[in-house]
């Protein structure tokens, strides 16, 4: 637990080097700040777009992270993790708390930037309509990145049909139902959430059964 | 244990067994796997058909070339590796040991490549790993470092570490106590051990301090001529790489060395 932890750390200090992981939150920043900037009308309805918006963002996101490492350097990090799988639940538990952090800010946002007042059914709608979008996002990242997908340009144009194939779809669970329910003002979508979240775990796995057997 | 990319059968059967103070060194043709049995070994990667077990949880990996962190300051690197191994951070000492002289805080790239492989050797052995194993690692090494070197290899294996090595300079092979393998078609054939080196060496030095204070730091040599700056010692020819090392290490030039049979 602890090395995993020191393998986040390391992680987490490589991508923000990088800067690669500046461009999906900048862009995540302008769209919330034009969208709840103009009047979007009373809450909870607008959280549908910004939910909508994190979802291709957290995908790209996801990409990034999982990406950070060049192949010849993930060997050394393998190996000094004494094996994939610390290295690929570091990687999870990044872009997990980056998803977390990004649907808070996308949560509160309305509030700092619009004239309405809070909802009176409270943040829980809103936060869980965004994390439901953010892990599917991540699911999707996971995939599309390194090992099982080494070419940029494939990753970018899988995850671009995947996102706009799964985001519309007002029965697809979990970004599509959730969505639909913050649009009708329903219950907040506590499944949904959890759902995605165990979708991102499983693609962990995915990701996890396939670089230790190379 | 097999390892196949694609149709192409890489190792093709090896049993290997590495045992705690008897290093190993493989030696082999260019492409003949070397780097894949050691990435087997390291954990970094896995085998077709058949296991690895019994490795240790702290292992110290050097791949060839080390990868440049192209970001990451030297510092950081380092500090965020030693906890990835999770084991107290003991890379300073041994860069300080193989004489790293380059930027602490910038990054591993921007190093030359000398100063890059002690940075990969700091971080494989400076976690005290039960299982080392290092590719190439004399490669760009100056003379002194390679000595030193050859002493946090033994250190290594006297404390109980298995190590495992590929180097086709012959400096492992030459290390006492070391067992050496030839990865010949995808199969490990040992071989036996070298001859010692026979005869002498004739080395004449320049030094900057008294050749009588720069001779009692060397190791032990056959017979020596100090006067004033000027130091020559006949050495026994497989010690001759040690005593060079030691005689630079003191800040002496090497004017000459003859081989005498």
């Amino acid at each position: 637990m602890v090395r995993t932890v020191a393998c986040a750390r390391l992680l987490t200090a490589d991508v923000l080097r990088s800067q690669r992981v500046l461009l999906p939150v900048i862009l995540y920043a302008g769209v919330l700040a034009v969208l709840y900037g103009g009047d979007p009308g009373p809450l909870p309805a607008p959280w549908a777009a910004s939910a909508l918006i994190l979802y291709p963002v957290a995908t790209w996101l996801a990409l990034v992270v999982a990406n950070s490492e060049e192949p010849p350097t993930r060997l050394v990090t393998v190996a000094a993790a004494g094996g994939t799988g610390r290295v690929v639940a570091a990687t999870l538990a990044v872009v997990l708390a980056a998803d977390v952090l990004l649907s808070a800010a996308a949560t509160v946002a309305p509030l700092l930037l619009t004239r309405y007042p809070a909802p009176p059914d409270g943040f829980a709608l809103g936060f869980c309509t965004h994390l439901a979008a953010a892990a599917t996002g991540t699911a999707i990242g996971l995939l599309v990145a390194r090992p099982l997908i080494t070419r940029i340009g494939w990753s970018f144009c899988i995850a671009a049909v995947a996102v706009t194939a799964t985001a519309v779809q007002p029965w697809l669970p979990p970004v599509g139902t959730a969505v639909h329910a913050v649009t009708n003002g329903a219950d907040p979508p506590w499944t949904q959430a959890v759902l995605a979240v165990v979708l991102a775990a499983a693609a962990a796995v995915v990701v996890w059964a396939v670089e230790s057997r190379r | 244990m097999r390892k196949r990319y694609g149709r192409r059968a890489v190792l093709a059967g090896i049993d290997l067994q590495l045992h705690a103070g008897v290093p190993v060194v493989v030696t082999g043709h260019n492409g003949s796997g070397k780097s894949t049995l050691l990435r087997i070994v390291a954990g970094a990667s896995a085998p077709s058909t058949g296991t690895v077990t019994g490795r240790p949880p702290v292992v110290g990996y050097l791949p060839a070339p080390y990868p440049a962190s192209a970001r990451m300051p030297v510092r950081d690197h380092l500090r965020h590796l030693a906890a990835v191994h999770g084991r107290p951070a003991g890379h300073d000492a041994v860069l300080a040991a193989l004489g790293f002289d380059g930027a602490a805080a910038g990054p591993v790239a921007q190093l030359s490549t000398g100063n890059s492989q002690k940075v990969g050797l700091a971080q494989a052995f400076g976690c005290a790993p039960e299982l080392l194993v290092l590719d190439e690692p004399w490669i760009s090494l100056d003379v002194v470092a390679a000595a030193a070197l050859d002493r946090l290899v033994l250190d290594a294996a006297s404390r109980g570490a298995a190590v495992l090595v590929a180097d086709h300079t012959g400096r492992m092979a030459a290390l006492p106590g070391v067992r050496a393998f030839r990865l010949v078609d995808g199969v490990l054939v040992e071989s036996p051990p070298p001859e010692p080196e026979r005869g002498t060496a004739l080395i004449e030095l320049r030094c900057r301090a008294d050749a009588g204070a720069v001779l009692r730091g060397l190791p032990p040599v056959v017979d020596a001529w100090p006067d004033r700056d000027a130091l020559t010692v006949r050495v026994a020819a497989g010690r001759s790489d040690a005593v060079l090392a030691a005689a630079l290490a003191a800040g002496c030039s090497v004017l000459d060395v003859r081989r005498e049979s």
